[in-house]
């Protein structure tokens, strides 16, 4: 199969009076990551959901592989794991046993079972946890669990809605770090978070919705080329930070200057040859210029220019 | 990932466990380490310890054996009937408010699987309470208390209403109405269970239970009795099974068949109760019985018939039999509120056949029964009743599916429909009485506007043979409406056929597909056909090109010389530009060993005598049917 691994066509969902999710189109490939990003409300936990077949729309329909999940919801489910945002464990079963029911659902048998129960146990941290029931699990550990029981049957798509929530910096480095090993084993990731540094450092692609409906979808450097009109510099002088905020302000295409220290941080308006003309006009000025760079817009950056914070 | 692993042992037991149903492993796994679980077992052993010690103090009593027997009957009788349910209860409703179950179906288990599961799960337990009882009905046994058919009776019982009751249990939890309600329904399910319980306790300890069953075990009629009894548990376990379900199922699954084959059954199983236990004297008047029966029934099952959402979900849609006539006779058992009428149509045709059978006609009784058949005044006056009944449920069904459609196309508006059937029902019986109150001299005697009042027109009239112009009345006014929902009743079937041919087009495209998959047979074939890309470029022609929709759910444009510029669409309608697929794969040697037609959906044509024109086209089998066969040419 060539398409997309993910793609979510023209996808609504009402919720009496909410538009839930308007209208929503996108598609993600395969083996990569991509964040789902949107406000409080936006229709993120719904429309994963919907593709993991817990859900049906009003209209639309999402291909899994191919796959519709409306049509054939038993093949696409084969071909999901999907990662609630809560989690909550069976009472009075330990994590191998856990695990292993799970196995058992997915119809592994004999020793296959065992096998994929003790590698998806050790590929997610949890050989050490063998003997603790499920529902004693700190946070981080019950998510390596879910993560862990998502993993089972080896799905091609993975949709993780806000995993990192509530995980300390450590374990969200840790699970990090799980996640792009699986990218690189060649499963599709769909993944939400309001972490937006870290999903910057995650993803390849993003897609940020709000009210339901997509505000941008893409690679981050292009969602970036295409967002931000004006570069955004960073500029280090020598010495005084206040004669060079006098000269930005008075410097054609300059805007919006921000002081920090002996940094500076403007917006320029026009390509490299401004910066380069800027930057000539600097020296020749007589500043001591250490650091003149262009920075790029993070994914905070971009989800704070393509949101209104409209939430609902 | 898997990294490279010593090969785990494996024991017998998990060997063996994966021929089990995994929520029964689980459930065993979870009950054992409960607390509930060895705290019931406790409990259950010092009552067995108490007893047969008591047992034993009484020494050589004459009716110790008995006593021993309804105490231990006692004691299993709560257990089967209230803590087995209640157990599979919060099991279920632990795994829907936790959301567990929404991970359960996301693996391969089936809603059945998982109902299935939790009644082995039952089955284990009501095993395990009857062991640790076992000592008590065998010292019952010993002291010549009961004998041994007693005791299996008992057992067997015990059984049948232990599913039952979970069954019910499974079915109550799984309906998960509002979380509000939720607390008030567990309260609703253990009053209920501990009710029952509580009174066959009292049935059993008072020692009537084992009298009762001793006599009935004496006489003839047992076996009738006994299979009444498990044939009526097994109809209630299966249909609370099959709503427990229901509601497990994802929302664009098929939920309707099983209920209207269950429906159709039970009459049959009825039918065949009587051919077995019923002597042939009494044959007709049993009928009637069922026969009244079958159409209540099929009139309570019809409000939930003609409350459904009118189309079919795209996953029914996709799935419906590919054959335009097999479509047409499934269109019945399939989804939708215009064909849940038509089911119940030929459902009420069917018992009416079968109330013909006995009615007091000597040549249709004749027919079947012996010629010497009873026929009293009562069987009458229950088929007439019968009569009455699919009348008003007919009426009354017509008008629930007018509400309906101005209700929301969810499930939300289904259930809302469910509840204004009987409403209008009751608007209808006290609106008369209310203008009798207020507007006349009070409610004294049953006049015209009472007539929709189905329980007061029944109670005067069913069975008076001589006031038989109502009963007529009525039945038109019920043919009228079905004849007025005539319309709704042919889309409901034609909703069906137009899938299947959606379907069998679609198949075509993607067996086509398949036959010019090969780049060298295509190219030959384009240049057979004259084919055109219509989206030129370097997508056209391929399956499904970045972007581009999936090629199962396409259209297509096919310029051909020989055929006219056709356009297909699949299941979906989404456009395609896999015209490849859409022309006729079969090779110079077929088209000689077989005469050609090639037609579209509209209209047939024979292959044009162009040579090259003809190698574009398909075996006369496969493409020379009926505009449904059509599509088996791609187009
Ligand atoms: N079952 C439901 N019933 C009613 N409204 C719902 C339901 N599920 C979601 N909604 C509404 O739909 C909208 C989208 O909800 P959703 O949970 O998809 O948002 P989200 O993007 O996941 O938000 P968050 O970031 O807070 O998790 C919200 O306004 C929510 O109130
Ligand atoms: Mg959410």
């Amino acid at each position: 199969m060539t398409g997309p691994l993910l793609e979510v066509q023209s996808l609504s969902r009402r919720y009496g009076r909410v538009q839930a999710v308007d209208d929503l189109s996108f598609a993600m490939a395969r083996g990569a990551i991509t964040g789902f990003v949107g406000p409080n409300g936006a229709g993120k936990t719904t429309t994963m959901r919907i593709a993991a077949t817990l859900d049906v729309p009003d209209r639309g329909d999402v291909f899994v592989d191919g796959v519709s999940v409306l049509v054939e919801p038993r093949e696409a489910r084969q071909r999901i794991g999907y990662m609630a945002d809560q989690f909550r464990p069976y009472p009075n079963l330990d994590v191998p046993e856990y695990l292993d029911f799970f196995a058992r659902a997915y119809g592994l048998r004999g020793r296959r079972r065992l096998q994929t129960v003790r590698s998806v146990a050790a590929f997610c941290g949890l050989d050490g946890f063998a003997d603790r029931p499920a529902t004693g699990l700190s946070k981080g550990m019950g998510q390596r669990l879910h993560l862990a029981k998502t993993l089972l049957h080896d799905p091609a798509l993975l949709i993780l809605d806000e995993p990192a929530s509530g995980l300390d910096p450590r374990a969200r480095i840790e699970f990090r770090a799980l996640l792009k090993e699986l990218a690189a084993a060649g499963k599709g990731i769909l993944i939400s978070s309001h972490i937006l540094p870290e999903l910057g450092e995650l993803c390849d692609s993003v897609v940020v919705i709000e009210k339901g409906r997509r505000v941008v979808a893409g690679t981050i450097a292009e969602i970036q080329r295409s967002v931000a009109a004006e570069q955004a510099v960073r500029l280090r002088v020598l010495g005084d930070a206040e004669a060079a905020h006098r000269f930005l302000l008075t410097q054609p295409g300059v805007g919006a200057v921000a002081v920090d220290g002996d940094r500076l941080r403007f917006a320029l308006a026009g390509g490299d040859a401004a910066a380069a003309a800027l930057l000539q006009r600097a020296v020749a000025a007589g500043l001591s210029v250490v650091e003149f760079v262009r920075v790029e817009a993070d994914l905070e950056d971009i989800f704070l220019q393509t949101t209104r914070g409209n939430v609902q | 990932m898997t990294a490279a692993r010593a090969e785990p042992p494996i024991g017998r037991w998990s060997r063996w466990s994966d021929r089990l149903n995994p929520i029964l492993v689980r459930e065993v796994q979870q009950a054992v380490k409960g607390r509930a679980f060895a705290l019931t077992v406790l409990v259950a052993l010092v009552v067995t310890v108490v007893i047969a010690t008591a047992a034993v103090a009484r020494g050589a009593a004459p009716d110790a054996g008995r006593g021993v027997f309804d105490a231990g009957l006692t004691t299993l009788v709560p257990l089967v009937l209230f803590v087995v349910p209640m157990q599979a209860y919060h099991s279920m409703r632990l795994e829907l408010r936790a959301g567990i179950v929404e991970q359960l179906l996301l693996s391969r288990l089936r809603p059945r699987a998982i109902v299935a599961g939790k009644l082995a799960a039952a089955l284990v337990q009501f095993g395990l309470y009857v062991s640790i009882l076992a000592p008590l009905l065998a010292t019952s046994y010993l002291l010549r208390g009961v004998d041994v058919a007693t005791i299996a009776t008992s057992l067997g019982l015990a059984l049948v209403f232990c599913l039952g009751a979970t069954a019910a249990a499974i079915s109550a939890a799984a309906q998960g109405a509002t979380a509000a309600l939720q607390p008030i329904g567990q309260v609703v399910a253990a009053f209920g269970f501990g009710m029952l319980s509580f009174a066959m306790m009292t049935f059993v300890g008072t020692g009537e239970y084992a009298r009762d069953l001793g006599w009935l075990l004496r006489r003839a009629e047992f076996p009738a009795v006994l299979s009444a009894i498990v044939l009526g548990a097994a109809a209630a376990t299966t249909l609370s099974a099959l709503t427990a379900q229901t509601f497990l199922l994802h929302a664009f699954e098929n939920r309707s068949t099983g209920f209207r084959v269950y429906l159709f059954g039970l009459p049959l199983l009825a039918l065949a109760w009587i051919g077995c236990f019923v002597e042939p004297a009494l044959w007709a008047e049993r009928t009637a019985a069922v026969v009244f029966a079958a159409t209540l029934l099929g009139i309570v099952f019809g409000v939930f018939f003609c409350t459904e959402q009118r189309e079919l979900s795209p996953r029914v849609r996709a799935h419906v039999p590919r054959r335009a006539w097999a479509a047409a006779l499934a269109a019945p058992w399939l989804p939708g509120r215009e064909r849940g009428m038509l089911c119940l149509l030929l459902y009420l045709a069917a018992v009416g056949a079968l109330g013909w059978l006995v009615w007091p006609d000597p040549t249709a009784a004749t027919l079947v029964f012996a010629p010497g058949v009873r026929v009293t005044a009562f069987t009458t006056g229950l088929l007439r009743l019968a009569a009455f009944t699919a009348a008003y449920g007919l009426i009354y069904l017509t008008l629930g599916k007018g509400l309906r459609r101005w209700l929301p196309p969810t499930f939300a508006g289904n259930q809302l429909a469910r509840f204004a059937v009987p409403g209008l029902c009751v608007l209808f019986c006290l609106v008369p009485v209310l203008i009798d109150v207020f507007l006349r001299d009070g409610v004294d005697q049953w006049h015209g506007l009472h007539v929709l009042n189905p329980f007061w027109t029944c109670e005067r009239f069913a069975f008076r043979p001589e006031r038989g112009s109502v009963l007529t009345g009525l039945l038109a006014a019920a043919a009228g409406c079905v004849l007025l929902q005539l319309r709704g009743l042919a889309h409901g079937i034609g909703e069906v056929r137009a899938a299947a041919a959606l379907r069998r087009r679609a198949e075509a495209v993607a067996w086509l597909r398949r036959r010019t998959a090969s780049p060298a047979r295509s190219r030959r074939w384009r240049r057979a056909t004259g084919w055109r890309s219509a989206a030129r470029g370097p997508a056209a022609g391929r399956g499904r090109s970045a972007g581009s929709a999936p090629a199962a759910r396409s259209s297509c444009s096919i310029s051909a010389p020989m055929r006219p510029a056709t356009t297909c669409a699949t299941s979906t309608g989404a456009a395609t530009r896999a015209a490849s697929s859409c022309g006729c794969g079969c090779t110079r040697r077929k088209w000689r060993r077989t005469s050609t037609w090639c037609s579209t959906p509209r209209r047939r044509w024979p292959a044009p005598p162009a040579r090259s024109a003809r190698r574009g086209c398909w075996r006369r089998r496969s493409c020379s049917g009926a505009g449904a066969r059509a599509p088996r040419c791609g187009c």
